[in-house]
Formats: structure tokens, C-alpha cells, sequence
């Protein structure tokens, strides 16, 4: 058997269930459609047929099968949520925000609350402006939940397997947008950090702090920045924010770009750059961020065709910062509004 | 059929305990929510009465006669009340969040309808074991006017859960009358059997209806048919406060005379006293019942509070 080899972003996560699903018969995972043959966008892909006590098809009552779910967890389950869409999640709200991730904290520890909220969020073509929230400074802002964005398969598999065995309430928010890339991930189990954001290339000009698909754009946008050398981190996490990275990273490069695929207003960028501010960096140059405009992500494609941050977008606020031109590079139509199918 | 006596000791216990409580909050600055039960104890001591020691319980933000029924330590309570380290809480959850864990009251919550579906979250992880174990979930009638209680009856029934739900009707949602709330048509009964979950009805101010209903319907629970008792009670108290707010003007009903009148406790002394206890020997009970209440209080409040640095423990487990 191999060690390693390609696999996309949903057969990443259905792997790291698969494994949890067969270790431990207290895992179980429940959702609308999580037992259809290609359920959850592939992710439980006929998980049902090999587990058949440990995948519930569930009314649409998001309340209660979240509520359920949150209380399987403290009478010593390990649930995995799935919420197909954000919107759909906020139903769950309480159980979310309230019972979960402050359970333990109000009653004084040893209260566990072992669950994961697979939440589906951002871009996808067609969707408009009530299928494409992401609303992550909402979950950052919720203490008492641990909270991961995977921006590659490899960090998928890792960051779920990590979430599963971890005794907090986990949220991971996964951009369906990735759902298509590729890359080289390992057969066997392995966990990867909750809490720690990760150096994805080193370097001494700038640091662009980006997460989730706008982690992808980035990393694009490497390919076409010209002679900078940029340091990209991964922010991986957004609850809590691994704030000794940035401050390292900035302590090195005194440049900062922080990338959101979400609205300017409450982004995680914002937050960053704020604790950046307070890290009193001598910067050389202003931090600058990018992000979605304040305004709801519309259906139309002559309309979306400025939302996201591109790669070309990213490439240009580098340079800008090291005082350099901006580069002209038309994205195609496809390139712009269909989901990746992109190798790490 | 349990003891009648020692019901009689557990209500005692929750009542005095509660008016204890009130005297120490109007005396002294108690900085926690409370929500008294005083006049609905018969249905705590009921239903926890028909429950095995394993079985479980769930409440809600006026819990502390669910919390002492079940078995939890009234020191830890007044400890959590009065925000000290001892608290069953450690003193982060206050009058609201009671746990006792170890008694099989694993928490209580004042969100009201969603302790429906996290106690049907324990009957799920009860069945996955394979045990005999039941949940119990304390709500009011306000609560069960929330939507997740009923996405949670069509789970329950669906997942066949031993989830029991018992409603303490109490006529008001904080201040708020029934037929504010709900049309005149409205049936629980019909509601709740539509989803395929029994009901049943009792009279909350009686501890022999509630323990009779309970035990009849945990019969049924047990085997995986979920439940719910609707109880009709008098909350004696303001909806939050150690306060009696007759001087509010919104009660019909459940006015003073008709309070005493139907009084749970009244009731079951009443009773003792038919089948031949002495007055002295109750009135004994109450003496002890007091003295130990006082006990407790007192060690309450000189008990140490939670080190400062203790504001950032247990974000995680």
C-alpha cells in the first residue's frame, strides 16, 4: 500500500472519518443526506454501507439534531455535525455558541463537550447572497470553541482527524471551493496542530497571512509576484489565533498582507492586522489587507467578477507594498468562477 | 409506592431551603440570577422518585429542586449560588447551572428549549450503551413554545430515545398568560401523540399524581417510547427574584389563597398525618430540615472564593 498518494479535498475529509469511524464506534456522524451514496458533497461517500449504526440521515431540524448531538457529546460521544451550508448551521446557533462551546467553562471543567461541526462556507458559482456566507468572525469571535479552516487535502485530513480526537468542540469550516484541489496525502491516520498556524514558504520581504481558499489564491499569486521574496503563512486557525506566528513573522519581514475571502468589515484580516498593531512592529511599510466588499456576495457573474481576492489582486498589493508596478495578467472566465482543480 | 415520609423530608428540604436563600438574598448582595421553585417541588420529588440512581436529569434556570431531588450536594449548591470556589460550578455558572454529575444531574442550562434536544442527546448516548438508563428533561410551558422542542419529539420518537420530558406548567412564561401565548384551541396532548411521543397529564401540586404519572410513563420510556408529562404547578414566587409579586396584578388563577390552598407540601403532610405520623414528628423534620439548611449556609458563606487566575481556566477542556 502506498504511503501517500493524490486525492482531492472531500475524499480527504471522508478518509479522516472513515479511519475515525473504524477506531472508535462512540464517532458517529449526522446531517441531512450524510447516508445518500455520495453524501455530503462525497465526504460520506458510502460511509453508510460500512457503518451503518454510525451515519444518521436526519430530519431538517438543525436545532435539535445539533442539540442532539451536543448532548451525545457530553454523555461521553464524539459526534461530527455536518451542516451542508453556514445558513443552515445558524439554526444550531445555541447549540453552537452557547451550549457547546461554553459548557465546560460554566461548569467549572471536566466537562467535556468531544464534537465536530463540519460547516461548509464561501464561494461557489451560482449561489448568491444566501448561500456563500462564510461569517468566520462570527466563530472567531465565539469563545470556548476551537476553530480550523483547512486550505489544502493534506491539511483537510489532518486538521479533521485532529478535531475528532480532540476533547473541545471543534468547528471546521470548510470552503467548499477547495473541495476540487489535489494533493499528496498520506494513508494512514495523522493529526495535525488545532491551534498553530503554519509556514507554508519562508521569506524575508513580506508576509502575507492568508487561510482557507484565499490561502490558494496566495499561493497562485507566488507564481506571478516576481523577484519578492514572500513569507506565506497559513493561518489555519481562527479561534484561537496562533499570535506568536504572525508576531515572529512580522518581527522578521516588518510587511504585512492579510487576505480575506469574506466581507472587509469584522474579517479575520481585520483582526489580524489589529493585533499586529498592537505587537508594535516598526513596519516599513503600511500593512494593507484585501478582502470581499461589504456588500453580499450577488448570483450574477458580471457582478461577482470583482468579489474575490485573485491572485493577480494578491500578486499586485505585494508589490505595491515593496513600491513595485502592478502586473497586467487577464484570469479567464472558468478561472474565475469555477472551482479549482488545482494540485499542491 | 415510595415512602411518603421521606418525600415528605426531600420537599421539605427544597423548600426550605429556597426560603433560606430568599432571607440571605434580601439580607445580603447575592450577585447571581436566581429563580425560586418554591410551590413546584412535588414535581421534582416526584419524578425523581421513580428514577433509578443512574437514571439521568437535565434542567433548566430554576433548577435547584431538580438539582437536590437527584441527589446533588445542597452545600455545592449555596457554594455556586454565592459565587465560591466549593460551587458544584466552581462559581462560574451560578444559581442557573446546576450539576451534579456524579448524582446524575449533568447540568442545567437557562436557554430554555434546547435542554429538550441535549437531554435527548443523553438518551441517544443511553441507548448506544445499551442500558436500561433513561434522561429526564425539566422545562416550562413557556420553553415548550420553542421550536426545538418540537424538532426534538420527532427525533425522540424517530430514534425511539428512553427520553422523558416533563413540562412544569406553572401558567406564565416570565409574566406572560397562556392564552397570550397560545390560541384557545391549543391541545399539548394532541400535539405531542401526533409526533408519536405519549403524554400525559398531572396534577403538579401532587406529589402522588406526579409519582404515579412518571412511573407509568418511565415504564414505557425505558423501552424507548419517549414521553412527555405535562405538570400543572403554582410558582409560588416572582418568575426571578425572592420576591412574592401579587402586587403585579397578573395572576387570575394561582392567587394566594389558592397558592396555600393547593400548597404541595400542605398536601402531603396532610396525608401523613390521615395515615397517622404525629404533627411533632413532621414538625421535627422541619426543625432538622432548617437546622441543616443553616448549617449549610453558614459554611457557605465563609467559604473561600475562586482564585482570581481561576477566570481563565477550563476555556478548553
Amino acid at each position: 500500500m502506498p504511503k501517500s498518494r493524490i486525492i482531492n479535498y472531500t475524499q480527504a475529509l471522508r478518509e479522516a472519518t472513515e479511519q475515525a469511524l473504524a477506531r472508535d464506534t462512540s464517532v458517529f456522524v449526522i446531517g441531512l443526506g450524510v447516508s445518500y451514496p455520495n453524501g455530503a458533497d462525497g465526504t460520506t461517500a458510502g460511509l453508510k454501507a460500512l457503518y451503518p449504526e454510525q451515519i444518521l440521515d436526519v430530519p431538517i431540524s438543525e436545532d435539535a439534531v445539533t442539540g442532539m448531538a451536543v448532548g451525545a457529546a457530553i454523555h461521553g460521544m464524539r459526534p461530527i455535525v455536518h451542516h451542508g451550508r453556514v445558513e443552515f448551521a445558524l439554526f444550531a446557533a445555541d447549540h453552537i455558541f452557547t451550549q457547546a462551546a461554553k459548557w465546560n467553562y460554566m461548569f467549572g471543567g471536566e466537562n467535556h463537550v468531544p464534537i465536530v461541526f463540519r460547516i461548509n462556507v464561501g464561494r461557489q458559482w451560482g449561489n448568491g447572497p444566501q448561500h456563500t456566507q462564510a461569517l468566520y468572525g462570527l466563530f472567531g469571535c465565539a469563545l470556548g470553541l476551537k476553530v480550523v479552516i483547512p486550505s489544502s487535502p493534506f491539511m483537510a485530513k489532518g486538521l479533521l482527524s485532529a478535531a475528532i480526537k480532540d476533547n473541545n468542540p471543534v468547528v471546521v469550516l470548510e470552503p467548499r471551493w477547495l473541495f476540487q484541489t489535489k494533493e499528496h496525502v498520506p494513508v494512514e491516520n495523522y493529526e495535525l496542530p488545532l491551534d498553530r498556524a503554519r509556514l507554508v514558504r519562508k521569506g524575508y520581504d513580506i508576509s502575507v497571512v492568508a487561510y482557507g481558499d484565499g490561502l490558494l489564491a496566495a499561493r497562485m499569486a507566488l507564481e506571478i509576484v516576481g523577484d519578492i521574496d514572500v513569507e506565506l503563512i497559513d493561518l489555519v486557525s481562527i479561534n484561537p489565533i496562533d499570535e506568536d506566528a504572525i508576531f515572529t513573522s512580522l518581527n522578521k519581514t516588518r510587511r504585512l498582507l492579510t487576505v480575506d475571502t469574506t466581507n472587509a468589515s469584522f474579517s479575520v484580516g481585520s483582526e489580524v492586522q489589529a493585533r499586529a498593531l498592537r505587537m508594535q512592529i516598526d513596519f516599513k511599510s503600511r500593512p494593507t489587507s484585501l478582502s470581499c466588499p461589504d456588500v453580499p456576495c450577488p448570483t450574477s457573474t458580471a457582478l461577482t467578477e470583482n468579489y474575490y481576492p485573485t491572485m493577480v489582486s494578491i500578486a499586485n498589493a505585494i508589490r505595491a507594498q515593496l513600491g513595485l508596478s502592478p502586473i497586467q495578467k487577464i484570469i479567464s472566465f472558468d478561472d474565475l468562477h469555477l472551482p479549482p482543480e488545482y494540485n499542491f | 409506592m415510595i415512602n411518603l415520609l421521606e418525600a415528605f423530608k426531600c420537599m421539605s428540604l427544597l423548600r426550605i431551603a429556597e426560603e433560606e436563600l430568599a432571607k440571605l438574598f434580601l439580607r445580603d448582595k447575592i450577585m447571581s440570577f436566581v429563580h425560586f421553585y418554591v410551590g413546584q417541588e412535588a414535581v421534582a420529588v416526584g419524578v425523581s422518585n421513580a428514577l433509578s440512581p443512574t437514571d439521568r436529569a437535565l434542567g433548566n434556570h430554576r433548577s435547584h429542586g431538580h438539582y437536590l431531588a437527584k441527589g446533588g450536594s445542597l452545600r455545592r449548591m449555596v457554594c455556586e449560588i454565592l459565587g465560591k470556589a466549593e460551587g458544584c460550578a466552581g462559581g462560574k455558572g451560578g444559581s442557573m447551572h446546576m450539576i451534579a454529575r456524579d448524582n446524575g444531574f449533568t447540568g442545567s442550562t437557562p436557554i430554555l428549549g434546547s435542554i429538550t434536544s441535549i437531554a435527548a442527546g443523553s438518551a441517544f448516548a443511553q441507548k448506544h450503551a445499551r442500558t436500561q438508563e433513561v434522561t429526564v428533561a425539566y422545562i416550562g410551558d413557556g420553553a415548550s413554545e420553542e421550536g426545538g422542542f418540537y424538532e426534538t419529539l420527532n427525533l425522540a420518537a424517530l430514534f425511539k430515545l428512553p427520553l422523558l420530558i416533563v413540562v412544569e406548567n406553572n401558567l406564565y412564561a416570565v409574566n406572560s398568560k397562556l392564552l397570550d401565548r397560545r390560541s384557545a384551541n391549543y391541545n399539548a396532548g394532541d400535539i405531542i401523540r401526533g409526533f408519536g411521543v405519549a403524554y400525559a397529564k398531572a396534577d403538579g401540586n401532587d406529589f402522588d399524581d406526579v409519582n404515579t404519572k412518571a412511573t407509568e410513563l418511565l415504564a414505557g420510556v425505558r423501552q424507548g417510547k419517549p414521553a412527555v408529562l405535562e405538570c400543572f404547578v403554582y410558582r409560588h414566587m416572582a418568575h426571578s427574584a425572592p420576591l412574592f409579586d401579587d402586587a403585579q396584578g397578573y395572576r387570575e388563577e394561582d392567587v394566594l389563597e389558592q397558592r396555600l390552598a393547593h400548597d404541595c407540601l400542605k398536601k402531603v403532610k396532610d396525608r401523613l398525618i390521615l395515615e397517622g405520623v404525629t404533627e411533632e414528628s413532621l414538625s421535627q423534620i422541619t426543625v432538622e430540615t432548617r437546622a441543616f439548611v443553616a448549617t449549610e449556609i453558614e459554611y457557605a458563606l465563609s467559604a473561600p472564593f475562586p482564585n482570581p487566575q481561576e477566570l481563565y481556566s477550563h476555556l478548553y477542556a
